[in-house]
């Protein structure tokens, strides 16, 4: 690892609290990517797992307010593991005890909206709530294969 | 790139529409008018995936609504051709059980005039 380059990529990303900073993540996640030669599948289960915890920041966190601030920060441990750290001042919710099972219903009965923590949770290799004194912190978890 | 919906008519009265992109909040928004009233006329709706290349939540939202409105008026729709990994979100939301995914043409084709 000594001979390689600083990363170019920015190891943070700094978001406003509305839905139109969330089209920010993904080419930064790519840009990671990239760098750190993560696999396909991997980025997808990063995209999924933020877009969905960043949607529910503020959806929920914020009540689809703008102006307020929430950070992303990359990190790695070791040579496989690697780490999502979302971090807000909205009210402490911890998503990671929300139900787990989304039981089989028929169609017509399917609730709309409601999975995204779901995926979230089966798509991180571990998801890891903490309150903050003014907010959450969220640390989303990914082994490389 | 923007999300992109394009339809072709198939005979048998089959709409197949095409979703090309990624289908996260940005190419969710993008797709959803146009997909909408797509579904409000269709009886018979192949959703083609194959050119889709990230799902997320509001994404897995553009293809249960259309489903449902086109059951609702006794129609049917099949899901055609996902990736794996987008194959992996259907069913890791349950949707896969409730709306079929077709990986053969052919047999989604059949499923629909069935």
């Amino acid at each position: 690892m000594s001979d390689k380059p600083a990363c170019p990529v920015p190891t943070q990303l700094r978001l406003e609290s509305r839905m139109e900073d969330l089209a920010l993540v993904h080419p930064w996640v790519e840009a990671l990517a990239e760098y750190h030669a993560i696999p396909p599948p991997t980025v997808f289960a990063i995209n999924l797992c933020l877009e969905e915890a960043l949607a529910n920041v503020v959806r929920h966190g914020y009540k689809d307010t703008a102006g307020s601030a929430m950070t992303v920060a990359f990190e790695t441990h070791g040579e496989r593991e690697l780490s999502f750290v979302v971090e807000d001042s909205a009210p402490h919710f911890d998503p990671t005890v929300a139900p787990m099972e989304t039981p089989a219903v028929p169609l017509e009965e399917m609730k709309i909206g409601g999975n995204g923590i779901l995926l979230m949770r089966k798509f991180a290799g571990s998801v890891k709530w903490e309150p903050l004194e003014h907010g959450n912190r969220l640390r989303i978890g990914f082994v490389l294969p | 790139m923007a999300m992109k919906a394009t339809i072709e008519e198939i005979d048998g009265g089959i709409t197949r529409l095409v979703l090309d992109g990624r289908m996260d909040i940005e190419g969710a928004q993008a797709v959803d008018l146009r997909v909408n009233v797509i579904a409000g006329s269709a009886d018979k709706l192949l959703m083609d995936l194959s050119g889709v290349t990230f799902l997320g939540s509001m994404g897995l939202r553009s293809i249960v609504l259309p489903a449902q409105a086109i059951k609702r008026r006794g129609g049917k729709m099949v899901l055609y051709g996902p990736i794996p990994m987008v194959e992996d979100v259907l069913k890791g939301a349950s949707i896969g059980s409730i709306i079929p995914i077709h990986h053969d043409l052919d047999s989604a084709l059949a499923a629909l005039r069935g």
